[in-house]
């Protein structure tokens, strides 16, 4: 449940992000999201989190399209349109999943050296 | 642990957005910033444009008052202002919106600085071409005219505001906004300047009137001798209808210079030449007046040629303002209207072919090139550093040497085989001159005084410009600026050591060939010889086109009551002369006997063919193939030697081929056998036939070997990205009035009716108002223009008359 909250937070967070800062700033939500709302998989929020959230929008901005770009660009990287959208998402998701994983570590850091203390 | 996790986490997290936000080049293929540019929130994505539209609102500093921008369901704007300087601003604004991405690359193009956008290139092609810009003095060009525009209050304020609405429309948007190409390519828009502007003209310039054969003819001299020259590469060709035919009607007296005799050149010239302007550019244009059409008024009609690309060429707009309503097509990065039509009156141009171009030989004191002898005096030169900020590369310096005559741009560190010799190019498009205020006069003219007033400042390309008035007079004027040439006056490489041998005069403004209201009730031009032999002034170029011109008259003179639509037809008529002229002597000569099947059926097809270019004709096809395979296999002369030649025109080909089929240059000279005409015509038909073969075996799925398939033409991207063209099946050739050959080809049609009324317009162009590959708008006009037919355009008076895609309205910023 924490986790589907975590991925939905960075997605959400990515989103905002995005609309002030350049792409990278995906890589902040996705860290906010794994220190906040840290979980045991983190890395995997923050790769489903960015990685869904630039897949739908590319399909959304896709799905209006009247002109083929997302085609003409495809054979300018010498792939094809559905490759161009995994490699779209897989991107965003590397990125925001190893934001996510560092995140998380700060917070599980910090967590478990608190842990340690009262029951070693 | 949980430590080293988090940096491990974090190096991976940063690296991967260090390597996603830098741009690759992966063995010379580059790769854009993958993370930047796959993001869908900024990246290319966003350029992705649905054809749901919002009515908008900007502010924009520099305005005076309110500007409507109405935009059409073609998405031509129409953009309402109350006043000039409002009307340019605006336009460039909008124009910048559509097609900033171009309007830059144009110009840098121009200016020779591709290579900081691309790197040098394969083989540093990019860098190479970029040195070819600044040795030809381009820029220098630009800047005479750019210090012309700026003395005229009406000109500077004109490009001064332009420019403004550019960086107005540049430094308002974001990365996201940014044309998808700049994001490919992963680089910034800079400031558009004042300079840009006159750079974009004088490349309209290069491509028109930097056609020359100067070295060729001499290189021809040399080698084939006088006698030759004149059958093989006569100044004027038997055929031609000229432009203005008025014999003993030059009532003028023309400028004489005191005749120096020519020091016929003695050498050959070994550079590799840069490329020229394409011969297969050109363009119609002609008017008809009431007499001949059936509504009683004069109708206009214009379709200039060139390489088709995409973003467009032209950026239709309609400005509405101050004194001013004016509507046709734009270039983006120039202000005003280059060929439209305003309440009063219409115009469009052709290319006038003139020899515009001159090369003089130099002699350098020594290695230093730091004098040159002229007037048995030795004169110094200038030295001009090129800067290339070569992308990912180190900068690159090149030395370009002035003499009075001009830049020299072939030396020993460019494209000189020989470095003996020295050639300075001196290119009437070097001079500054004033086609912004033409155009600003032009788009106000409202008669034929105005129009002629208006010419009176456009300087180069030389064009001829076609005119009709509501009022009812037609007329032609070759116009720009001509040298008083004496006879054989640049045809030949020039003594540069002998300043008698420049250009001594202009010819005034006033003696440019030109006339109103011909008898016949039309005017034409098609790049052809322009006077009748009487004009007093020598006239030569680097090809006359011997074709449309005659069939464009041929059917004109043949009308009557000419409607829209028969004008509309004859702008995409497919009836090859050449064709009609060459064909029948052509099989006459042929030697059937041994004919294979492919042969027979290919020989039958074209005895039985109409001579018409249409898209789906085969015979068109097996004309074409053996006409390509003709004139190498002809001109084999020209073709193997080590100097620079050029071929006869097609005209001349044919008229040697039907007047002297024993004329030695037919013998092939690697084969020991005399070949004749005769056998030329047999060879490159059957090699013809094999070319058609092979073309089968690489279609499988197409059962016929339609014209428009053949040809193989596409609306090519400026950035050769062979995605982002687009093919299309088309009729038409060179030579032809539907003149779209595989690259080049009308590049806007226009039709205009001339009505008391109120005119109306029609027009087209291969592709559409936006520069985006992501836009419905980027080539949705493209199914029309192939389908040789036109949109009505819909000229405005008032903001909210017709119906609208959307508005934008620009406001001032309010205090």
């Amino acid at each position: 449940m924490k986790f589907l909250l975590q991925l939905i937070v960075i997605a959400l967070l990515g989103l905002v992000f995005e609309m002030l800062l350049p792409w990278w700033s995906i890589a902040l939500a996705a860290f906010a999201g794994g220190f906040i709302l840290a979980t045991r998989a983190n890395f995997l929020a923050g790769f489903l989190g960015i990685g869904i959230l630039w897949l739908f929008y590319a399909l959304l901005l896709d799905a209006a399209s009247v002109a083929p770009l997302a085609e003409r660009i495809s054979k300018i990287l010498f792939i094809n349109k559905p490759l161009l959208l995994l490699i779209t998402a897989l991107i965003g998701g590397l990125v925001g999943g190893f934001a996510a994983m560092a995140g998380g570590a700060i917070k599980g850091k910090s967590k478990r050296s608190t842990d340690d203390r009262y029951y070693r | 642990m949980k430590l080293a996790k988090f940096f491990v986490s974090l190096l991976i997290c940063v690296a991967c957005i260090v390597v996603l936000n830098t741009r690759w080049v992966i063995k010379g293929t580059p790769v854009p910033p993958l993370g930047k540019f796959l993001d869908p929130l900024n990246g290319f994505w966003q350029n992705i444009e649905s054809t749901d539209f919002k009515t908008t609102k900007f502010t924009i500093t520099g305005l005076t008052d309110k500007v409507e921008i109405t935009y059409d369901s073609l998405l031509i704007p129409h953009i309402f202002a109350t006043n000039n300087d409002d009307l340019f601003l605006a336009q460039g604004y909008i124009t910048a919106a559509h097609r900033l991405w171009q309007m830059e690359f144009q110009t840098h193009a121009a200016a020779g600085r591709i290579s900081e956008i691309l790197g040098a290139g394969p083989e540093g092609r990019i860098l190479d071409y970029d040195r070819g810009q600044r040795r030809l003095g381009i820029v220098n060009g630009a800047q005479h005219s750019h210090d012309r525009m700026m003395e005229n209050e009406t000109s500077r304020t004109m490009v001064e505001k332009y420019t403004e609405g550019i960086n107005q429309y540049i430094a308002s948007i974001r990365y996201k906004d940014l044309p998808v190409e700049y994001k490919l390519l992963d680089y910034r828009p800079e400031p558009w300047t004042t300079l840009k502007c006159a750079l974009l003209l004088k490349s309209m310039a290069q491509t028109l009137n930097m056609g020359d054969k100067d070295i060729e003819m001499t290189n021809a001299l040399k080698l084939f001798g006088k006698e030759n020259l004149e059958l093989l590469y006569p100044d004027r060709e038997p055929a031609t209808d000229p432009i203005v035919n008025n014999p003993g009607n030059w009532k003028f007296n023309p400028i004489r210079l005191d005749s120096i005799p020519m020091a016929v050149p003695e050498e050959f010239i070994h550079v590799k030449r840069l490329p020229p302007s394409d011969p297969t550019t050109g363009s119609n244009n002609w008017a008809v007046s009431g007499s001949k059409t059936a509504t009683g008024s004069p109708i206009l009609c214009g379709d200039p040629h060139l390489n088709l690309s995409l973003p467009s060429i032209w950026y239709a707009v309609q400005l509405h303002g101050a004194g001013v309503n004016v509507m046709g097509a734009s270039l983006p990065g120039a202000p005003g209207i280059i060929i439209g039509f305003n309440d009063s009156i219409a115009w469009s141009v052709t290319n006038a072919q003139r020899d515009l171009v001159d090369w003089f030989k130099i002699t350098y004191q020594n290695r230093a090139r730091e004098k040159y002898l002229l007037d048995g005096e030795w004169k110094a030169t200038t030295k001009v550093i090129e800067e290339f900020k070569v992308r990912n590369d180190e900068v690159f310096y090149d030395t370009v040497v002035y003499t009075h005559w001009g830049p020299v741009p072939y030396d020993h560190s460019y494209h000189a085989e020989d470095q003996r010799s020295n050639y300075s190019f001196r290119w009437m498009s070097h001079n500054g001159s004033e086609e912004v205020l033409a155009f600003f006069k032009l788009n106000r003219a409202k008669n034929h005084n105005e129009y002629l007033e208006a010419l009176n400042y456009f300087g180069t390309p030389a064009q001829n410009f076609v005119f009709a008035s509501v009022s009812g007079d037609v007329a032609m004027r070759v116009q720009g600026n001509y040298p008083v040439r004496r006879k054989n006056e640049g045809k030949f490489v020039l003594d540069g050591s002998k300043s008698s041998t420049g250009w001594k005069a202009i010819i005034p403004n006033e003696q440019n060939v030109m006339y109103k209201n011909p008898l016949r009730g039309f005017v034409s031009s098609a790049n052809q010889y322009p006077a009748d032999s009487t004009y007093p002034y020598y006239i030569t170029a680097v090809n006359w086109e011997a074709y449309r011109n005659r069939r464009i008259n041929q059917v004109l003179r043949e009308s009557d009551s000419i409607s829209v639509q028969d004008m509309m037809k004859l702008q995409g008529d497919n009836y090859n002369l050449k064709a009609a002229e060459s064909l029948p002597v052509f099989l006459n000569y042929l030697d059937t006997a041994n004919f294979t099947k492919e042969e027979k059926i290919i020989y039958t097809s074209l005895k039985t063919w109409d001579y018409i270019n249409t898209a789906e004709s085969e015979a068109a096809s097996y004309y074409e193939a053996w006409w390509d395979q003709l004139m190498p296999t002809l001109w084999d002369e020209m073709r193997n030697r080590d100097v620079t030649l050029s071929r006869p025109t097609t005209y001349t080909t044919i008229k040697l081929i039907k007047e002297k089929p024993d004329l030695s240059f037919f013998d092939i000279q690697e084969t020991p056998a005399k070949e004749t005409a005769k056998e030329i015509l047999q060879i490159s038909f059957k090699a013809g036939v094999q070319v058609i073969a092979d073309w089968r075996k690489n279609h499988p799925q197409s059962s016929t070997v339609d014209w428009g398939d053949f040809k193989d033409s596409y609306i090519g991207h400026l950035l050769r990205l062979q995605p982002l063209n687009i093919s299309v099946k088309h009729g038409g050739n060179h030579d032809i009035v539907n003149a779209h050959s595989r690259t080049h080809g009308p590049s806007w049609r226009m039709v205009v009716s001339l009505e008391k009324t109120g005119v109306k317009a029609w027009g087209v162009y291969p592709g559409g108002q936006s520069g985006n590959p992501g836009s419905y708008y980027y080539s949705n006009l493209l199914d029309t223009w192939v389908a040789d037919k036109h949109y009505p355009l819909s000229f405005l008076h008032t903001a909210d008359e017709g119906k609208t895609l959307y508005t934008v309205s620009l406001n001032p910023v309010t205090k």
